[in-house]
């Protein structure tokens, strides 16, 4: 054998290297590294990859029921388009159909009540343990002691209604908006015929922003433009609706019943208007007596000529509508407003608008006591052992929720949400409901699969109320697909309204001492952001993404503050202020100079300071309703939160 | 080369000029254009979105009051939804928006279609776009874009996913047009101008606030309204001079010419938004 050379050896290895070195970058290998080290460093996750279709749907959420369109790449749901795409809720669903922080399972409190300490547990388990609390307080006689807190009137809604009903119990309450305000102060929800009419006068209720169902009124909106249908907004502070109308009556705030009432002297007294509706004798005796405009004039800030020139544009108009409830999604307003706004309605005669109620689903006589006037008042007032909330979030909603959560603290409560809000926190089970995308519709075609072990709120309801000894008779149905052909109607309200002299005697002199204060010399105004509304767009990045730095920006909530009033009480811009009330105070807003408020007015906007609703709501802002009024009316059963008065420090 | 060949040129040559008119007295603020905008566009979650100088976000939901000038009540708002303007420069058949003339990568450009891209696979985050931008329409991921656990499978697959460092903006949705244009070859049309699309603003706006076309069609809508009374363009002072002066003015200097359209009958909106 030759022996190898070092120089050959050399040569050899040299060689080797360089055909290596040659045929890897032939290989391409390092164009690969390359790419591989342009993704690593920028490190871009790419979306999965499948199949793209488009999924038909019926959306039941509300009664519009829109056709949906989703979009699918695979088995991902990554796009929803509706047929008018009219619906706020469509666009932000996927967020909550997707969101980390979706509840898998069933889950059973195991800390303390508040400390956001659960276990998963079966379903069976849990309705098992759930039905038992419910059959044995039955069996006890003491049904009252049930009770139910629904979000709206939606098919799950009524599910529980009937469920709670049919156990002895009439403690079935829904969360304060117009439709429950004007059942407690009209004897039924006022159903406007806005596609027919050609005058709207709106006192404070912004249609525009979300108000009743935003859906329709975003195609109403449209058709008044084109039919030239006249919009006039009675309202405290400057917004979308009041830049939309074609006029604004700027009125001080908390006086857009006063003003309605004024309106309803000059008809009466000078009109020779009158309603048919009971006790309009005595309740237009104190409407003269109490009411004459120089003094509306002098409450509400608007002349006395522009007054009577509103009247007269109502009475004028054909078909015309006049609108009351305060706000958009949260909505407030006390009983005399209530009645002075319908009144006006029935003073003009107007075929726009018919009292309604719903028609639950089929009758169900409840053997109960008679429950509470409204959600407010029942929280205040009564008492309960086993709760059940029903997509609702009254403890973070309600200006009592502080006073509820004591409550549940000593009771039962279950809760059904897809996340976990400040309700759930004080619950001993939590049920996961689903989006309106998941599950079947009433085609029964099964479209987005429901997220893990979450179910339909209705079937969560049909699920517990089939383990009752006392509703399971009134349960025919599997599902809540067969129960829905029979929810969601309405009737006529045969009672029909009645003004009720009562509450209007002592009401002018109760908004004098209210405004007398010398110690709370400012309104506290809640103001809205779209979609934000008031709570629960918050959980969802790219809501957060809409929030402009003059409403919550790096930590801090801002309130509003004209800019006179800003002079007045030594407010700066940017400042960090405290708004007491006579119920607390919340510390540390910060506060922006503008003149779209009234003078004296503090603006502050909704749906912030939550305690729990995922790391996205958590901790951003305050609370305002914490410091809002919580004193009742008496035909609602409902807080006035929008009358509150608040002074800054 | 034969005439056939020129002839198939002649006939794919692109008409398209694609620009969107915003009717601001139709807008009432409601805010899915900018939903559907993130959601369409896979916009990059991060821990704290409420936070404005750091999230990334195309479409700007501007609120905007005359309070500067007027007083209580005789206050109005205006909600204006701002996104890429799509500029083209003093000249359309040679485009030179500013952000284009310095990047140093061609990460941005000017397509045959008047849209400005941005590839942020190119893109080397010098900035320079986002700076020369005179309507802040761009944004730079100063943090790694997180779509935090099952957020992910919402992603939109026709649009690649953002990474740090790098500036995005909006394309007026032009993968939808190419999704659109896929599915027109699949039906054997190869005619580029015979295909029409909609970002996903206009077609999830519920009042047709929004409406985007063709701005060399002289019957689309967009055109039409581009020559509306009430159209103004955002700080944009050059509309108002007469003819020869803008001429004279374009001669001297680059003016970026938006391609968005706004509408109000509202002048201190018209006044604000052109800094008069």
């Amino acid at each position: 054998m030759k022996k190898i050379e070092r120089k050959d050896f050399l040569l050899l290895g040299g060689g080797a290297i360089a055909g290596g070195l040659t045929g890897y970058v032939f290989s391409g290998a390092p164009f690969l590294s390359f790419q591989w080290l342009v993704e690593w460093t920028q490190d871009q996750y790419v979306p999965t990859k499948g199949e793209e279709k488009y999924l038909q749907k019926l959306c039941e959420y509300c009664p519009n029921k829109c056709q949906i369109s989703i979009r699918m790449i695979g088995d991902r749901a990554v796009k929803v388009e509706s047929s008018n795409s009219c619906c706020p809720l469509g666009q932000a669903t996927l967020q909550l159909l997707y969101h980390p922080e979706r509840i898998k399972t069933p889950l059973k409190r195991t800390g303390s009540k508040g400390s956001d300490k659960f276990a998963p547990v079966s379903w069976d388990e849990a309705m098992k343990d759930i039905s038992s609390k419910v059959n044995k307080l039955v069996k006890d006689n003491k049904a009252d002691m049930i009770a139910a807190v629904n979000k709206d009137y939606s098919l799950s809604g009524e599910l529980l209604e009937r469920m709670i009903k049919a156990s002895g119990s009439a403690n079935v309450y829904y969360e304060s908006s117009e439709k429950t305000i004007a059942q407690g102060a009209l004897g039924g929800f006022a159903e406007y015929d806005f596609a027919n009419t050609d005058c709207i006068i709106s006192f404070g209720a912004k249609l525009l922003e979300g108000w009743g169902n935003q859906c329709q009124m975003n195609q109403h909106f449209l058709n008044w433009k084109k039919k030239g249908v006249k919009l006039i907004q009675v309202d405290t502070n400057c917004s979308t609706t009041t830049s939309l109308a074609d006029e604004w009556i700027a009125v001080k705030p908390g006086t857009e019943g006063i003003l309605a009432l004024g309106m309803a002297n000059y008809l009466i007294k000078e009109k020779g208007r009158t309603s048919g509706a009971p006790n309009f004798a005595a309740w237009s005796q104190i409407v003269i007596n109490q009411y004459p405009l120089a003094k509306v004039s002098q409450l509400t800030g608007v002349d006395v000529k522009k007054i009577k020139e509103l009247a007269d544009t109502l009475i004028q108009a054909r078909n015309p509508i006049v609108v009351a409830g305060k706000g958009s999604k949260g909505v407030s307003s006390s009983s005399v407003e209530m009645q002075a706004v319908y009144g006006l309605n029935t003073l003009a005669r107007t075929g726009a608008v018919a009292l309604k109620a719903p028609a639950g689903m089929g009758a169900i006589a409840t053997t109960g006591k008679a429950p509470a006037a409204g959600l407010d008042d029942f929280i205040k007032n009564r008492d309960f052992e086993v709760m059940f909330v029903n997509e609702a979030d009254p403890v973070y909603k309600s200006v009592l929720g502080k006073n509820l959560a004591e409550k549940m603290e000593k009771a039962f409560v279950v809760s059904i949400t897809p996340l976990i809000n400040d309700t759930a926190l004080y619950s001993d089970y939590v049920l996961p409901s689903i989006s309106v995308l998941e599950g079947p519709d009433s085609n029964n075609a099964e479209i987005v699969k429901p997220y893990k072990q979450s179910k339909h709120a209705g079937d969560i309801i049909i699920g517990v109320a089939k383990l009752l000894e006392k509703a399971a008779v009134s349960f025919q149905w599997n599902s809540c697909l067969e129960a829905m052909p029979g929810a969601g109607q309405t009737k006529n309200v045969t009672a029909g309204f009645a003004f009720n002299a009562e509450i209007l005697k002592n009401y002018l002199n109760e908004y004098d001492k209210l405004m007398g204060s010398t110690e709370f010399p400012m309104a506290l105004l809640p103001v809205e952001l779209p979609y934000v509304g008031d709570g629960d767009g918050l959980a969802f990045p790219y809501v957060l993404k809409t929030i402009d730095r003059h409403t919550y920006s790096q930590g801090k909530l801002w309130v509003l503050i004209n800019r006179e009033s800003a002079d007045k009480y030594g407010v700066s811009e940017g400042e960090s202020l405290d708004i007491i009330s006579e119920r607390g105070e919340i510390g540390s807003v910060k506060a922006h100079l503008s003149d779209i408020v009234a003078p004296d007015v503090v603006g502050i906007p909704l749906g912030f300071g939550h305690l729990a609703y995922t790391k996205y709501a958590e901790d951003k802002g305050v609370n305002a309703k914490e410091i809002m009024s919580d004193k009742l009316d008496p035909l609602s059963g409902s807080a006035n939160w929008w009358a509150t008065r608040v002074k800054i420090s | 080369m034969n005439t056939n060949e020129t002839h198939v040129t002649q006939e794919n040559k692109m008409k398209r000029r694609w620009g969107m008119a915003i009717d601001l007295d139709k807008c009432t603020g409601c805010g899915q254009c900018s939903i559907a905008c993130a959601q369409e566009n896979n916009l990059p979650i991060f821990e704290d979105d409420s936070d404005q100088p750091k999230r990334v976000a195309y479409l700007e939901l501007m609120k905007v009051t005359n309070d500067r000038d007027a007083k209580y009540p005789n206050v109005e708002v205006t909600f204006i939804p701002k996104m890429c303007q799509q500029c083209e420069g003093n000249d359309p058949s040679n485009p030179k928006p500013p952000c284009v003339s310095v990047c140093p990568v061609v990460a941005t450009d000017v397509g045959d279609d008047g849209v400005v891209s941005q590839v942020w696979s190119r893109c080397i985050g010098c900035r320079y776009c986002q700076v020369s931008c005179p309507y802040e329409a761009r944004a730079f991921n100063w943090w790694k874009p997180r779509h935090e656990g099952s957020f992910k499978k919402s992603l939109n697959s026709d649009v690649s996913v953002m990474s740090r460092g790098t500036i995005v903006k909006c394309t007026f949705c032009s993968h939808i047009w190419k999704r659109e244009r896929d599915k027109a070859v699949a039906q054997g049309i190869t005619d580029i101008n015979a295909v029409l699309y909609t970002p996903t603003c206009a077609s999830s706006c519920p009042t047709g606030a929004i409406v985007f076309g063709d701005l060399n069609d002289p019957d689309s809508e967009v055109s039409k309204l581009s020559k509306d009374k009430r159209a103004f363009r955002l700080v944009h002072t050059i509309d108002e001079k007469p003819e020869d002066e803008k001429k004279r003015l374009m001669k001297l200097k680059d003016y970026p010419n938006p391609k968005v359209y706004y509408l109000s009958s509202r002048q201190w909106v018209r006044d604000m938004m052109r800094f008069k």
